[in-house]
């Protein structure tokens, strides 16, 4: 049961307590909706659905819980863990405290794929990963097919298989990311189609794609892989999670008459302590949590009944889960019974097998709140320097503990054109008391692992083993070059700068083995661009400076070279000659006149 | 020969014819021959630059690569008449005898005579039956081998027929094994043909019996190849065949076979797969095995709707169940949303579909004919299956699951339909000479497609001169051409398991042939583009370059004139 034990954190400790309880192998379905409300309006809603699949029959191609499209692919590929998240939106870890599964269901922005293949070398794993992708950006409806080898790597220290692996096996790790994909309903339809009761019945019949694309932060995840009991017995275990934070008020405008509007004034919350405070001046107050909403309101749907197969009679798993205090009530729809649980914020829902449930949450003002768990470490990145040739990268990783230091890998890969230099790498150190001093970076990266971009083929992967020490923030900074690139490899709006991918942070923790992942966010990095018309302006420019060069030497090998007289006199014998002469005593005639007048 | 200052006059010009003194105009003097040949030398070397380096370049530059094809011979094995000249295919069947209890010298005469009276009856020529007296008659046996191995020099056996004399007997009778190529002919012993007779109830009946095991694979031969309908072949087993040789599916090896189970419900959401497909699909896969490869695989798809779109059933009073109209059944399967796509891998999927409708709507039937089950032609199949509806609290409901039993008749309609998907016959009743036959057929099949799809590529290279053609593409087009051949002498030897094997490999070098990649690639920029772009250059440099060489050649013409006029 390793791979549970990931989820061992306060707010997920519940489900952790209720799945190990049950043997792997029976029931085979299991769905989970937590609704956690939290700060500043905002609700997150976590939806897990997981199904085992015997490795015989998965071997066998008979395919019941495990999609078959999915199956296949992995089959084909010769994957045997897969990782995929497709994500839009910020986690914002300042209101909202830590990650949901400490960030190992979520992927950086746009998607991010990783997955374990066996192959016997390198070059034959990497044809696999583009079978793979290939065949994913198909089921997925993803540009996933354009990850290629520039945008893939092998992470070395970043990443660990979750799954039980054979020894046998001969596995690669090869990550890929598309920082720039725009995430929407078309990756949702066939996420949906995955599971077992395709958004029909239970808890994925809450799926919508306008709110869910509609959301601060959402993220959607697929991962398989082997697990294996102590007594050898083997399952493909398939995980599908939907992650995400709505905010209420929006959640709640109308669908035919979207377009918000301005609070009227007598509805307006206001600080009345300020000294400005009248009629006409108002400090808003922060949102508070004492909303009332409803899932009809927020996800526009209801749950229609439970999965029938997930149906398991008398073991004290419940699929709705809502983390309030207990002394706000709640209301719920006849047939559906209410547990709580002893920890004083959590209550569960045994729904009825068939109907719609619904539960919603008047107002009331309630001076206990949900306790959030403090992040373990605050990442931030940002792309620093002006002009077009040069740039600078800053990382700044805040550790908010003020007794222990945090330890963990930071995984940056970036793209060939953008060229760092390491040997810039510095740190700076920032106490609480705001003085920060310069240190060499040795002092904080304990480990490096650094492969160069090679130009159009890889690009850079960089992984720096660290340690911030406890209430500080440390810096990090190095400076790079920006390529230029060829003019066919700009892509349609280059003006609008290139993707870089997220970060990606693991916190070991020594205290639980079970990694904390962080992601920062993507960055946008602005290239020189050339007038996409310089081509023709150079043929066409280089064409007449050749035709007038042709033209010259031509003309003076060519013609023959008389005096004025003679030229004219024999002008005269040609016919064209005789016009020119008439041309030009009409010309002197009209002349002639001309001086008459005047 | 004259290049003058134009009509641009410079202002002393004007000031000059300002003034009323006449000027004194006289012409040049003649140019000197020398100057006249300088000018000739110069144009004469631009020209020869640009003829004799600028248009090869460009020429070698610009020019698309076509490697030459073997049009004639591809045009050649192209389907209608000439397709008569690269190749006549024909089916020679060898038949053995084998007559354990009868005297050779008898059994010579009974051989010439059946072999006689069977040639009188065979009104096809390209697929006729060659009677041979079996080696070893006691050992013989003809155990069915499919012609897989049959690489060698050897024709395959089609059929062994065995004479038993048997007493107190009338007349002859006959016993075809199911799963032998052979067949045993009991005769009363008084019956066999005396020496002198030409004509014996014994032959004759052989004759027949052999007639008629064949009769729906030579009316399909003979469809396939385009001949003129078989006299004998009624038009109910015409249409049969026409209508199977439709719903087939096209020729591949490998065959990706694909169960589902869909329900509109939440039950059932299990089957007992596994034991349904050791039980009726493997058995026979095993036995097609020398044809194609197969793959399985199996799901369980449930709140599987029908599409909106399509017809919903009716309730039908006097059959007490709802039907599907039979011109509705096309629309049955929601390709939207039924995740039916196909395998991975190459060769195409064959779908088979278990259907089990949801209580409310159960049974459900199709109102024609109450069938349960139709194939979608070159698709797959399609089963209904109503399961016992058990009562329980919430009312009627589909059993959770759906044991073996249960699954039975779907899945001996489903090998049935796979049969049909794959073009087998449906007479005679071994399933080994079915089998046979289905090579027969195949080889037929893909002789035909191969040669035709060289045709239409001999057709669009030739209509299309502006793509390229790869070298792959001509090597491709050979190896289809000497495969076709082999493929033609294997069948003209009798070898039909070798001539399916060739003909595979012609049929996959055409198909890889026709449908190379680079061929398809279209020219990014049009001509008219790039003339557009190099104007500039062009119009400058070609303007006064064409003007000397008119000029030029205006010269030596009135020289020559002047020459000749000089000599009268």
């Amino acid at each position: 049961m390793t791979t549970f034990s990931l989820y061992s954190l306060p707010l997920v400790a519940l489900i952790l307590s209720l799945w190990s309880s049950i043997v792997i192998a029976s029931p085979d379905y299991h769905e989970n909706l937590q609704l956690h409300p939290l700060p500043q309006s905002s609700l997150l809603a976590s939806f897990n659905f997981r199904s085992n699949t015997s490795q015989e029959s998965f071997d066998q191609q008979h395919f019941r819980y495990l999609p078959r499209a999915l199956g296949q692919i992995l089959q084909h590929a010769s994957t045997k863990e897969l990782h995929l998240r497709f994500t839009t939106g910020r986690w914002d870890a300042e209101s909202w405290g830590s990650r949901p599964w400490n960030g190992s269901k979520e992927g950086g922005t746009g998607v991010e794929l990783w997955a374990w293949i066996d192959a016997p070398n390198d070059d034959e794993a990497f044809a696999k990963w583009i079978t793979l992708t290939q065949s994913l950006s198909g089921l997925f409806c993803a540009s996933l097919n354009f990850v290629d080898s520039t945008r893939t790597t092998r992470p070395v220290v970043s990443f660990e298989p979750f799954g039980d692996h054979s020894e046998v096996d001969q596995l690669h790790l090869l990550h890929g990311t598309l920082p720039g994909e725009v995430v929407c309903t078309e990756n949702l339809t066939p996420f949906l189609k995955l599971l077992p009761c395709k958004g029909k019945a239970g808890i994925s019949s809450l799926f919508d794609g306008h709110k869910l694309f509609d959301a601060a932060w959402q993220s959607m995840s697929v991962d398989i892989q082997p697990v294996c009991s102590p007594d050898g017995d083997c399952v493909v275990q398939i995980e599908q999670t939907v992650d995400m934070v709505l905010d209420i008020d929006r959640s709640k405008r109308s669908r035919s008459n979207p377009i918000p509007r301005p609070v009227p004034n007598d509805q307006l919350v206001c600080d009345t302590s300020k000294p400005y405070h009248s009629d006409d001046t108002c400090y808003p107050l922060e949102k508070t949590n004492d909303k009332a909403w409803s899932l009809t309101e927020v996800f526009g749907r209801t749950i229609n009944g439970i999965c029938p197969l997930a149906e398991v009679e008398g073991s004290g798993e419940q699929s709705v889960c809502l983390h309030v205090p207990h002394e706000r009530g709640v209301f719920i729809t006849e047939g559906a019974e209410e547990i709580k649980k002893d920890d004083g914020f959590t209550r569960c829902f045994n729904l009825a097998s068939s109907g719609s449930f619904d539960l919603s949450i008047p107002k009331q003002l309630v001076n206990l709140e949900v306790p959030l768990d403090e992040p373990v470490l605050h990442a931030e990145r940002t792309i620093v320097g002006n002009g077009q040739e040069r740039g600078g990268m800053r990382i700044m990783f805040g550790n908010p503990s003020n007794i222990s230091a945090v330890d963990f890998i930071y995984f940056e890969t970036l793209p060939w054109f953008l060229r760092p230099y390491i040997h810039t790498l510095h740190a700076t150190i920032t106490g609480r008391d705001g003085i920060s001093r310069e240190l060499p970076a040795s002092e904080i990266v304990k480990e490096t692992y650094y492969r160069p971009a090679i130009d159009r083929e890889r690009g850079t992967q960089l992984e720096l083993s660290l340690s911030v020490p406890a209430a500080s923030t440390v810096t990090l900074t190095y400076d790079f070059e920006k390529a230029i690139l060829r003019y066919t490899e700009y892509p349609p709006d280059a003006n609008r700068g290139f993707n870089v991918a997220p970060a990606v942070i693991r916190i070991v923790d020594n205290v639980h083995h079970a990694p904390i992942y962080l992601r920062s966010t993507s960055l946008l990095l602005q290239l020189p661009v050339p007038d996409f018309s310089m081509p023709y302006n150079v043929i066409i420019l280089t064409s007449t400076v050749i035709a007038l060069a042709f033209g010259t030497i031509f003309n003076i090998l060519v013609r023959r070279v008389v005096s004025l007289d003679q030229a004219s006199a024999l002008g005269a014998t040609t016919l064209k000659g005789r016009i020119l002469s008439k041309v030009v005593a009409i010309r002197d005639r009209f002349r002639g006149k001309a001086t008459k007048v005047e | 020969m004259t290049i003058k200052t134009g009509d641009q006059e410079s202002p002393e010009d004007s000031t000059s014819r300002a003034d009323p003194k006449p000027s004194v105009k006289s012409p040049p003097p003649p140019e000197t021959p020398a100057a006249v040949q300088t000018r000739f030398r110069v144009i004469a070397a631009f020209w020869a630059v640009i003829i004799f380096l600028g248009f090869p370049i460009w020429w070698k530059t610009t020019s698309i690569y076509r490697a030459s094809l073997p049009i004639e011979e591809m045009v050649d094995w192209a389907g209608g008449k000439p397709f008569w000249q690269a190749c006549r295919p024909v089916f020679p069947l060898d038949i053995h005898l084998a007559t354990p209890s009868m005297q050779s010298a008898d059994a010579q005469h009974l051989l010439r005579t059946t072999q006689h009276t069977l040639d009188d009856l065979n009104e096809f020529a390209a697929h006729h039956l060659r009677l041979k007296l079996a080696n070893d008659s006691a050992s013989d046996y003809g155990e069915g081998d499919l012609g897989a191995d049959a690489s060698g020099e050897v024709a395959d056996t089609a059929l062994t027929v065995r004479l038993l004399p048997q007493e107190n007997l009338l007349g002859p009778r006959s016993e075809l094994h199911a799963a032998a190529t052979q067949l045993d002919v009991f005769y009363p012993p008084n019956q066999v043909p005396a020496p002198s007779s030409w004509n014996s109830p014994l032959s004759t009946y052989i004759a027949e019996e052999l007639q008629g095991l064949y009769g729906e694979e030579k009316a399909t031969i003979a469809h396939i190849l385009h001949t003129a309908g078989l006299a004998s072949t009624s038009p109910q087993l015409a249409e049969d065949i026409s209508r199977r040789l439709r719903r087939s599916m096209k020729y591949a090896e490998t065959y990706h076979l694909s169960f589902s189970l869909f329900t509109p419900g939440s039950r059932p959401s299990s089957w007992d797969i596994e034991a349904a497909v050791n039980e009726y699909v493997s058995p026979l896969l095993k036995a097609l095995s020398p044809i194609s490869d197969f793959t399985v695989d199996t799901q369980v798809q449930l709140y599987a709707n029908f599409a909106p779109t399509a017809p919903k059933p009716e309730f039908d009073e006097s059959e007490a169940a709802w039907t599907l109209k039979k011109e509705d059944l096309s629309a049955f399967v929601n390709a939207a949303e039924w995740p039916l796509n196909p395998s991975i891998g190459s060769g195409p999927t064959i779908n088979f579909i278990l259907y089990v409708p949801e209580p409310s709507q159960s049974p459900l039937i199709v109102k024609e004919n109450r069938a349960s089950s139709w194939i979608v032609p070159q698709w797959g199949g399609v089963f209904l299956l109503n399961p016992t509806l058990s009562n329980d609290k919430t009312g009627e409901s589909n059993p959770a699951h759906l044991s073996q039993d249960s699954l039975g008749p779907a899945f001996m309609t489903f090998s049935h339909q796979l049969l049909t998907l794959l073009g087998t016959p449906s007479t005679p009743a071994s399933l080994p000479l079915r089998l046979q036959t289905s090579i027969r057929v195949r080889a037929a099949t893909l002789l035909l497609s191969a040669s035709s799809t060289m045709g239409s590529l001999a057709s669009l290279t030739e209509s299309l001169p502006s793509i390229p053609i790869p070298a792959t593409v001509a090597t491709s087009v050979s190896t289809t051409l000497s495969h076709l051949s082999s493929t033609c002498s294997h069948l003209r030897e009798g070898r039909f398991g070798a001539a399916l094997a060739s003909a595979r490999v012609a049929e996959t070098e055409a198909e890889r042939s026709f449908f190379e990649k680079s061929m398809v690639g279209q020219v990014y920029f049009p001509d008219e583009h790039k003339v557009a772009v190099y104007l500039p250059l062009l119009g400058p440099i070609g303007v006064p370059l064409v003007v000397g060489l008119l000029k030029e050649i205006k010269r030596i013409i009135a020289g020559r004139k002047a020459k000749r006029a000089a000599a009268s």
